[in-house]
């Protein structure tokens, strides 16, 4: 599994792990992030059970495993948060942040010793060391219950399944081609975002944002004009389509 | 008879299953007891000597559903116990290709007091696991021993149905065949679960 820096400032550092080349081929390739400041460390979307060895392994090479004090599971899904159970062991002192309607439900992922923190709908924040991550409501994008991440200061949105594509383990990490990168997230996005009113509504919420760089779950991550050039994109692509998205794949 | 799973957890549970049937095949023994009852009441005289046959039938019913309820719990019990380590064993498993994978990191020893919590999570399970598979190990073999009585009681019910006359015979010979019937059913299963459970002994 691949690590990359993402930010860095007095106060804290991103980190991006992905492509994971030893991954079995039947499951799809995604991003983890980790928000590291002075004292604490926020681990976002940690990933799917039989990611978990690898990802563990790559992050206690860049600090030690108590300094995770917090998790961060965007939504419900498998391949979001099904390592759950493995990271009750491994954090048993942490609080995972999650929208509160999946609380029940994750909780079968196995949860024993971790705090679960339930995100209001409207979205909160947490403060970690200096540093103030918002939790972004981005409901129905694609779980009904769902958030990215925004850190104002390094300019970052996590925006877990939104600017998804679904991609081979060796893609570069960042968007090069916009336009060449549509084919590869188009019936993502017609799929299995549900509501195109849903849609809009963050699209003008994430436009308020100063945002550098947008870092999906699956992918490739958005810098600069790809940013905007996504968000335009998104706002006029129709979404909640099954044969068209399909025909069109 | 299925083949034992290979995974020790989904055998516990099909132990489980196995012996809830017995239950009901029990429940169904103790039904044949009150018609046992009712018949040799009608039989009259005739049928003097099966009439006590049937408190024994209706005691060896109420023992094979308490034990069997019991085996279930314990059954149970054990089939959590099992979840609990396999997924202690699964954490342990993970956590020691982290050890190998990441062994040259600066910060690999931040996971030892995690992993000897695990450890020791592992070991408690494994000792549970061990003194739930005794104790189920031991409640099958009393049930077993207990219904070795059946067939004693089987033979006896048909030889005191021969003195009840020709009106009743049928039906208290047919109340014989049942006990029979039922205990060799549940004997398998208790066999089944026996077999199972030894090989479990091994985890």
């Amino acid at each position: 599994m691949k690590t990359q820096k993402l930010f860095e400032s007095n106060s804290h550092t991103w980190l991006m792990f992905g492509r994971d080349d030893e991954k079995p081929n039947e499951i799809i390739d995604t991003n983890q992030y980790i928000v590291i400041s002075n004292k604490n460390a926020l681990l976002m979307d940690p990933g799917g059970i039989e990611l978990f060895s690898a990802m563990l392994s790559a992050v206690i090479k860049q600090l030690p495993a108590d300094k995770i004090t917090h998790l961060f599971a965007s939504h419900q899904d498998p391949d979001i948060i099904s390592s759950l159970g493995l990271w009750d062991q491994a954090l048993p002192s942490a609080t995972l942040h999650s929208p509160w309607i999946w609380e029940s439900f994750i909780k079968h992922f196995g949860m024993n010793n971790i705090t679960y923190s339930a995100i209001p709908d409207e979205g909160s924040s947490l403060k970690i060391d200096q540093v103030t991550l918002e939790f972004i409501p981005a409901h129905y994008l694609h779980s009904s219950g769902n958030f990215n991440v925004y850190d104002a200061e390094a300019k970052i949105l996590m925006s877990g399944d939104i600017g998804a594509a679904l991609e081979s383990v060796d893609a570069p990490l960042y968007v090069e081609d916009f336009d060449e990168h549509i084919d590869k997230m188009k019936m993502f996005h017609q799929r299995w975002m549900p509501s195109n009113e849903a849609k809009n509504d963050w699209v003008r919420r994430v436009r308020k944002l100063d945002v550098e760089m947008m870092c999906p779950q699956h992918g490739r991550i958005f810098k600069g004009d790809n940013v905007k050039r996504f968000l335009d994109w998104f706002e006029a692509l129709e979404v909640g389509l099954v044969s068209k998205a399909k025909a069109e794949a | 008879m299925s083949e034992l799973s290979n995974n020790y957890f989904v055998s516990v549970a099909e132990i489980a299953a196995k012996l809830d049937q017995a239950t009901h095949i029990a429940q169904q023994l103790s039904l044949t007891a009150s018609n046992a009852r009712a018949v040799a009441l009608r039989a009259g005289e005739r049928a003097a000597g099966f009439r006590p046959l049937t408190d024994f039938i209706d005691r060896l019913a109420e023992i094979t559903i308490k034990s069997s309820k019991n085996i279930n719990k314990l059954a149970a019990a054990l089939s959590q116990t099992s979840a609990d380590k396999e997924r202690a064993d699964s954490a342990i498993t993970h956590f020691n290709i982290v050890f190998t994978k990441a062994k040259d990191s600066e910060f690999i020893h931040s996971l030892d007091e995690v992993f000897e919590r695990c450890q020791k999570k592992q070991q408690q399970l494994n000792q549970s696991y061990k003194r739930q598979i005794f104790r189920l190990s031991d409640e099958l073999a009393m049930l077993s021993s207990e219904l070795r009585n059946a067939v004693i009681l089987a033979t006896l019910s048909r030889v005191e149905a021969s003195q009840a006359g020709i009106q009743y015979q049928d039906a208290l010979i047919n109340v014989a065949d049942n006990v029979e019937g039922a205990a060799s059913k549940i004997k398998d299963h208790i066999h089944y679960s026996q077999q199972m459970v030894s090989i479990l002994e091994e985890y």
